[in-house]
């Protein structure tokens, strides 16, 4: 059974210094079972100026179990997959301790996009280049983060909002979305 | 043979003389023999506890700790306990215990300023300072929230080290703390966690595996110092250690694994599709040819040309087909060739094992004639009064039957390409089939003239004839015997021995059949408590652990013959003692 109070706390304590980690965490739906948060890309890295968005589904065992992450937003990094946004992170698996909370969690997260592990890879095509041409990898990074975690595509739900009240299934909108990279002209064409 | 008859002699006629000397000598010989002594020992559901005291004594003892901190340590240490005690002097106590999670320091709790409510950092409540537990380690939260944490990794399967809740915490929770809290109100999870614990013996030793059996007979086995023997649980299953399938040396692990596999799959079965039949072009069935010309027809009604396998018309010659024309495909005739002589040679070698295999079912059908063979014989008024010669011959006919068959499957791999193709020319290799055949050969020819010897109706014999009987019997045992430890011997050294892949490796020979694991008594626990026999089960030399070797295995054979079965892996010298 998830500790609903506990989720409650945790989220009144994240929402009082947002402000200062720039780290958000919002239920999806009222059950707080489905939870997103949002973490600022670091600066000084080729996420810097994004906005990342990951989300939160919590495991029946929370927090005594980790809960479970996901990068919704697509991002270019060794230890996060390019295709499906898994993480792998150790604290979300076996290192996890009830004495963490979401929002330690994502703090972790967002040290890892400072400090890639490319020898622990998720993404063995990104590790490769990360450690075979570092170049290369910062600037598909950056591009990356300049083209799906930018202010533009932060719209992206009202852009979802928009087509799905022109009756398009919810789903398939945000995979069309995601596909042409957030071209609102562009998915529709494709949904026609 | 002569040679062997007076050595023979020499050997069992004392035995009549004086059995209680011959019993004492034999023993020795037999611990001799197998050089380490019976090292095995049955572990029940009941003297499981027993079996790790010991361990837990030596580590409490050593470093001045609780058990459950023992308990900690050698979990982690995989139960070995030389292993921790390197770590300890070579690292020191403080590395040990970090390493491993134990926290023995004292955290005094600052409790008389404290407020009677504190604040647990899991669920973020206030709670009763008594509600509430602290770790070794230093950390405290409520008991609602440790329960829920123990629970969650018991079910994961990580009752053996939960950790601490606390963040980079690599401290094991005290056994003592998880029992109390569960037992409350969780008792199962408590038992579950009991359980898991008490395993950990048997799941994270290499010196203790569980019993194979199926359904399983629920005891372990422990070895003492070598990994590489066959043993035999109390329920009756013989089996390898290593592997833990069935006892089946000379054939290394590897060899045995790979020979089951293959008599089981039926890949030649496969192959002898491949070589000798063709799937019909239009329904697929294998088509075997029985004659004529290459014109096959199926019984589906196809034609088609048997040299290629593409269908035809009906319309042909002996020399072709009309309005079809192939050329010989080399490379496919050439893998059949190759596949037609690989399956000769497995059913060359198969077909052995399987004799043998077979002849010794039909034997076990010899113990109970022979044993009414001997009640006849016995009433006869007669001088001879002892027939456990007759016993003796027929476990080494049994014992060596085993050795045979399985040294038909060795073979198969040692000479075959399948493992060591690239190990020796073929030069080496018919060096080495020679020397190894000229031994399988006059083992077998030995134990074909035991096996017939057996047979006779020496219940109806004249006592003179009876000894004579008797005399071939005992030769030809010990000359099987020797054939079949020089043949161990030759696998050992001068086959395997020569390789440079260092994977294949035999279980000993044991003359006397494969050694019986003893039980660890349940009634020794209060010695083992006590501290009285500190050595019970590690036989290292000393003179207590020997007698408490032997008399567990005499107990052992006592068994064996009070409850009237016969048992083929006693040592021979059990019967003539008794």
């Amino acid at each position: 059974m998830i500790d609903f109070a506990r989720v409650q706390k945790e989220l009144v304590e994240c929402s009082k210094d947002s402000e200062g980690s720039g780290i958000k965490v919002s239920p999806k739906s009222d059950d707080l079972v489905q939870l997103f948060g949002t973490i600022p890309g670091p600066v000084g890295t080729p996420y810097e100026g994004g906005i990342f968005q990951i989300d939160i589904t919590l495991p029946e065992g929370y927090p005594f179990e980790p809960p479970k992450m996901q990068f919704k937003t697509k991002v270019w990094h060794p230890n996060i997959s390019s295709q499906s946004g898994a993480i792998c992170l150790d604290i979300l698996k076996d290192q996890w301790s009830p004495a963490l909370t979401l929002k330690t969690a994502l703090l972790s997260v967002q040290a890892l996009l400072s400090a890639p592990q490319p020898d622990d890879p998720q993404d063995a095509v990104v590790a490769q280049q990360y450690l075979k041409d570092y170049q290369t990898f910062v600037s598909t990074a950056r591009y990356w983060t300049e083209s799906f975690a930018k202010a533009s595509t932060r719209g992206i739900e009202d852009k979802v909002q928009k087509l799905v009240e022109m009756g398009f299934p919810e789903a398939q909108v945000r995979n069309i979305l995601e596909a042409v990279g957030g071209d609102e002209n562009l998915a529709l064409e494709r949904l026609l | 043979m002569e040679d062997y008859a007076s050595s023979d002699e020499d050997y069992h006629y004392d035995s009549d003389q004086d059995d209680s000397v011959e019993a004492y000598e034999n023993d020795e010989d037999y611990a001799l023999l197998s050089s380490k002594g019976p090292t095995t020992k049955v572990i029940t559901k009941e003297s499981l506890l027993v079996a790790q005291k010991e361990d837990l004594r030596r580590v409490m003892e050593m470093l001045s700790v609780r058990e459950q901190h023992a308990r900690t340590l050698l979990i982690y240490h995989r139960w070995d306990v030389e292993k921790l005690f390197a770590v300890y002097v070579d690292k020191g106590k403080a590395f040990l215990f970090g390493e491993a999670g134990v926290s023995v320091d004292q955290h005094p709790d600052s409790d008389s300023s404290v407020p009677s409510t504190v604040m647990c950092y899991i669920c973020m409540e206030d709670v009763a300072r008594v509600e509430t537990t602290r770790m070794d380690c230093g950390h405290c939260f409520c008991n609602s929230c440790w329960i829920e944490h123990f629970i969650v990794k018991i079910n994961e399967g990580q009752s053996k080290r939960i950790r601490c809740m606390q963040h980079k915490c690599n401290s094991i929770c005290d056994e003592a703390v998880v029992r109390t809290l569960l037992s409350r109100k969780h008792p199962g999870m408590a038992e579950k966690y009991e359980r898991f614990l008490l395993e950990s013996y048997i799941e994270d030793n290499k010196r203790v595996k569980w019993c194979p059996s199926t359904p399983h007979c629920g005891n372990a086995i422990r070895v003492e110092d070598d990994e590489l023997c066959e043993v035999e649980c109390s329920c009756g299953l013989q089996f390898c250690f290593r592997c833990l399938s069935e006892a089946h040396s000379p054939c290394s692990c590897l060899m045995w694994e790979l020979w089951a596999k293959k008599c089981r799959d039926e890949s030649e079965t496969v192959n002898w599709i491949t070589v000798h039949t063709k799937p019909c072009p239009k329904c697929h069935k294998p088509v075997e040819k029985n004659g004529g010309c290459n014109l096959v027809s199926c019984i589906c009604g196809q034609a088609f040309c048997w040299l290629c396998g593409g269908a035809t018309g009906r319309e042909h010659t002996w020399s072709s087909i009309a309005g079809h024309s192939c050329g010989r495909y080399k490379e496919q005739e050439k893998s059949a060739e190759r596949a037609k002589r690989d399956l000769y040679r497995y059913m060359h070698y198969h077909n052995r094992y399987k004799a043998h295999t077979d002849s010794f079912k039909i034997e076990s059908k010899l113990k109970e004639t022979i044993q009414g063979k001997i009640a006849i014989s016995e009433e006869k008024d007669s001088t001879l009064r002892d027939y456990s010669w007759v016993n003796n011959g027929l476990s080494r006919l049994f014992r060596s039957r085993r050795v045979l068959s399985y040294s038909y499957a060795f073979a198969f791999y040692m000479f075959g390409d399948e493992l060591f193709k690239e190990e020796m020319t073929d030069a080496q290799r018919e060096i080495k089939q020679n020397l190894f055949e000229d031994q399988q050969q006059q083992l077998e020819a030995n134990v074909e003239k035991l096996s017939k010897i057996l047979e006779e109706p020496f219940e109806t014999f004249s006592d003179d004839k009876v000894v004579e009987i008797r005399m071939q019997i005992l030769t030809l045992s010990t000359i099987i015997d020797k054939l079949c430890q020089k043949m161990y011997e030759c696998i050992e050294n001068d086959l395997l021995g020569s390789l440079h892949l260092g994977i294949h490796s035999i279980a000993p020979y044991k003359s006397k059949g494969i050694e019986r694991a003893s039980e660890l008594s349940v009634c020794w626990n209060n010695k083992v408590n006590t501290g009285v026999t500190a050595e019970l089960d590690r036989p290292s030399g000393s003179g207590s652990s020997d007698d408490n070797g032997c008399s567990s295995r005499k107990r052992a054979r006592k068994d064996g013959l009070g409850g009237g079965f016969f048992d083929l892996n006693l040592p021979a010298e059990f019967i003539d003692r008794n």
